[in-house]
């Protein structure tokens, strides 16, 4: 792993050979984000490019300020969908936006019972995407709300009772993990 | 207006970008295992279902491809509408009641596209906001009605016959009040619009058995076109399955299914079999210091 | 015996009440001269169904090359309208007496052969205001009065499938002309846009005029001047 941006943001691979994706660009917005979302923590990015599926997942090596945040991405995650095999800066702000603010939130002390992203049950992850997206467009970045409401339809149901929770979850902001995950 | 019009002169408005197959194809990357050591991030299967991690995102991306099918399948039934001149059936003339049909199958792809529009929406996805394979419209471009039937009426049709029952059952059983009624409607649309293709080959063709060989050859190549390389398929590796039963009520015998069935297997084959080639290339690739 | 029967068993007036009545109704004020013999009908039906063909052609043959993706939908439920009036046209020119159909889809005249060459000529995706303009400020306009006109002539006795089939063609003709205005104006927007549409109108109304519409001269009957004392 090399090192190819100042200290704090770093990617994996530094070459892309399935994607036409530059390391610098992923690094450029990660930084951005970063500052954003009041991140000072080391960053290192891993992309999977030989899939164009979009899974995210975020760890955290610690809960202080220099544990190292790793967010992981299938390349389709931050893919231009109308020029496919290449990047997209704003498909990147939403979804490593939303995985840097998971990572963040797993710094907290009310996130240590929280499982691993990979452990997560699909109404969990629904519910932390829902809650990172609401939290990641009040700051700035463009989100298509419905594509989120939409998903957590899938996941607990079509009707008023889940929207209202969705809405809930959306403008929520300081949350635990157990009032996260808590039953909707 | 042109006698027949080239895929490359589609019009469009700003919101959508244009792709090809020839295009996709170059993709190195892949959802199947190429190699069962390689671990993948999903569920052994690749089918659509809402049990999928990515299956939100996943059904969206696959309504815009609808929706943008559909707005080709419309161009495709307006062009052979007008293309042909009425005759007995001949050179390139058609039955003034195929021209009718023709006519018809576009106000019921204007609906679908309709549809698709407000799924779209229902779903939170943007008009144009996935790149548009014009490989559809292309199967409805032959200078030989026949073929357009072939390519058109039973190729086409018949994935989307295979892609509205998966989106049906997404949709029943993810519990979507719309999806999965509105599948439906379009379903029992297609199931016509096959049935008007296999009528229509049938009698135009009465006559002359190259042509009725020709154009069933044409429909085995787009039918193989349309399996994108294996996303189609009996097995869990495709996303979207044969949809046999409907495929059957269509006018589709066992036999045609089972061949595009062995197609979609071979299709897949081939996909792997490129992907393995790119990863050997990229392998080859020094590594930087 | 008989007789006898029917007068123990029922109410006498009634029993003997006459069932004769006037075959038309005193509100059923039909009458039965029209305006057009067996074979003029077939003519101008022939003349339709040609002219309905021609439209739905050029609806369906621009739908791709149109951008507007509401105009590109709408074009296509417009062109199934226009191909079922052609097919009810088709079904009833054997019923006037022409067994080979074809023989009578034809157009009025040569200008209005030159009529449709000239509407569909626009092409471009840039000419949607054309295209629109051509169908619905001169051809549908068109079609609602030969249709009116004949509707209003035809006997209501001897041609009543003719009457009965332009009144549902009629309604389709109405709401089509209607979606197309709304369109064009949607989309005339600037004095260019203005000056283009009428433009390519005011070319297309000069052939029509050469035509004399739809059927030829007299597609909508003849101005000449009757006596004010009114007419049997």
């Amino acid at each position: 792993m090399v090192d190819v941006s100042t200290a704090k943001v770093t990617v994996t691979p530094t070459e892309f050979h399935f994607v036409k994706y530059e390391a610098q660009d992923i690094i450029d917005v990660v930084t951005e984000l970063a500052e954003l979302l009041g991140v000072a923590n080391p960053i290192h990015v891993i992309v999977d490019e030989t899939t164009p599926l979009s899974k995210l997942a975020s760890e955290a090596d610690g809960t202080s300020s220099d544990s190292t945040l790793t967010l992981r991405a299938e390349s389709g995650a931050l893919e231009n969908t109308k020029r496919f095999t290449h990047f997209s800066a704003e498909a990147a702000r939403g979804s490593l936006g939303r995985t840097l603010l998971r990572a963040k939130d797993r710094l907290r002390d009310d996130f240590a019972d929280a499982p691993g992203d990979y452990d997560l049950t699909l109404a969990e992850n629904a519910a932390w995407d829902t809650y990172c997206a609401g939290r990641l467009s009040r700051m700035g970045v463009e989100l298509n709300k419905q594509r989120w409401r939409y998903n957590y339809r899938n996941r607990f149901g079509f009707s008023d009772d889940c929207d209202a929770a969705f809405e809930q979850l959306w403008s929520a902001d300081g949350l635990s993990w157990a009032e996260l995950a808590a039953e909707r | 207006m042109r006698q027949f019009f080239p895929v490359e002169d589609l019009a469009r408005d700003e919101r959508f970008v244009q792709t090809n197959m020839a295009e996709r194809m170059k993709d190195a990357r892949t959802t199947v295992d190429i190699d069962a050591a390689t671990a993948k991030s999903r569920a052994s299967s690749n089918r659509l279902t809402p049990d999928r991690h990515d299956a939100s995102d996943g059904a969206r991306s696959l309504m815009h491809g609808i929706m943008v099918g559909e707005i080709q399948a419309l161009e495709g039934a307006g062009r052979t509408a007008h293309d042909f001149a009425a005759g007995d059936g001949s050179g390139d003339t058609i039955p003034f009641e195929l021209k009718l049909d023709m006519a018809r199958q576009a106000w019921d792809e204007a609906r679908h596209v309709e549809i698709s529009v407000k799924l779209s929406d229902w779903m939170g996805t943007e008009l144009g906001q996935f790149a548009e394979n014009t490989v559809l419209f292309e199967a409805a471009c032959s200078n030989d009605p026949i073929l357009r039937l072939a390519g058109v009426n039973r190729a086409l049709e018949g994935l989307a016959i295979d892609v509205f029952t998966q989106m049906k059952e997404f949709g029943n059983l993810a519990g979507d009040p719309y999806l999965e009624f509105c599948e439906d409607w379009m379903l029992a649309d297609e199931v016509t619009h096959v049935k008007m293709g296999s009528d229509w080959l049938r009698k135009v063709t009465a006559n002359d058995p190259d042509r009725r060989k020709k154009a069933l050859e044409f429909q085995q190549v787009v039918d193989k076109l349309f399996s994108f390389g294996g996303a189609r398929g009996e097995t869990d590796e495709s996303p979207i399955g044969l949809a046999r039963r409907f495929r059957e009520l269509a006018g589709f015998s066992d036999d045609e299914v089972d061949t595009i069935s062995k197609m979609d297997s071979e299709a897949l084959e081939e996909r792997k079999e490129a992907i393995r080639a790119f990863h050997a290339q990229a392998d080859a690739q020094p590594t930087p210091a | 015996m008989f007789h006898y029967c029917f007068q123990t068993m029922g109410n006498s007036e009634t029993d003997t009440q006459s069932t004769v009545r006037a075959p038309f109704a005193p509100w059923d004020r039909r009458e039965l001269p029209g305006l057009f013999d067996v074979d003029d009908t077939a003519r101008r039906v022939g003349n339709y169904k040609w002219t309905e063909m021609k439209l739905f052609e050029a609806l369906g043959g621009w739908i791709a090359t149109v951008p507007e993706l509401d105009i590109k939908v709408r074009l296509g439920t417009h062109c199934y309208h226009h191909s079922w009036h052609a097919d009810i046209w088709h079904k009833r020119l054997p019923e006037l007496r022409e067994m080979k159909p074809e023989r009578l889809t034809v157009p009025a005249n040569e200008a209005m052969e030159r009529f449709i060459e000239a509407m569909t000529e626009p092409e471009a995706p840039e000419l949607t205001i054309e295209k629109l303009v051509g169908v619905y400020r001169v051809l549908i306009p068109r079609f609602i009065a030969a249709y009116t006109y004949h509707r209003n002539g035809a006997s209501e006795i001897t041609d009543a499938p003719t009457i009965r089939f332009i009144n549902f063609i009629l309604q389709d003709e109405f709401d089509d002309w209607r979606d197309g205005e709304m369109m064009l104006q949607s989309l005339i927007t600037t004095a260019d846009h203005v000056r283009r549409a009428s433009e390519h109108q005011a070319k297309l109304e000069a052939i029509m005029v050469e035509a004399g519409g739809i059927t030829g001269p007299g597609s909508i009957g003849t101005s000449v001047s009757t006596s004010t004392e009114g007419g049997v």
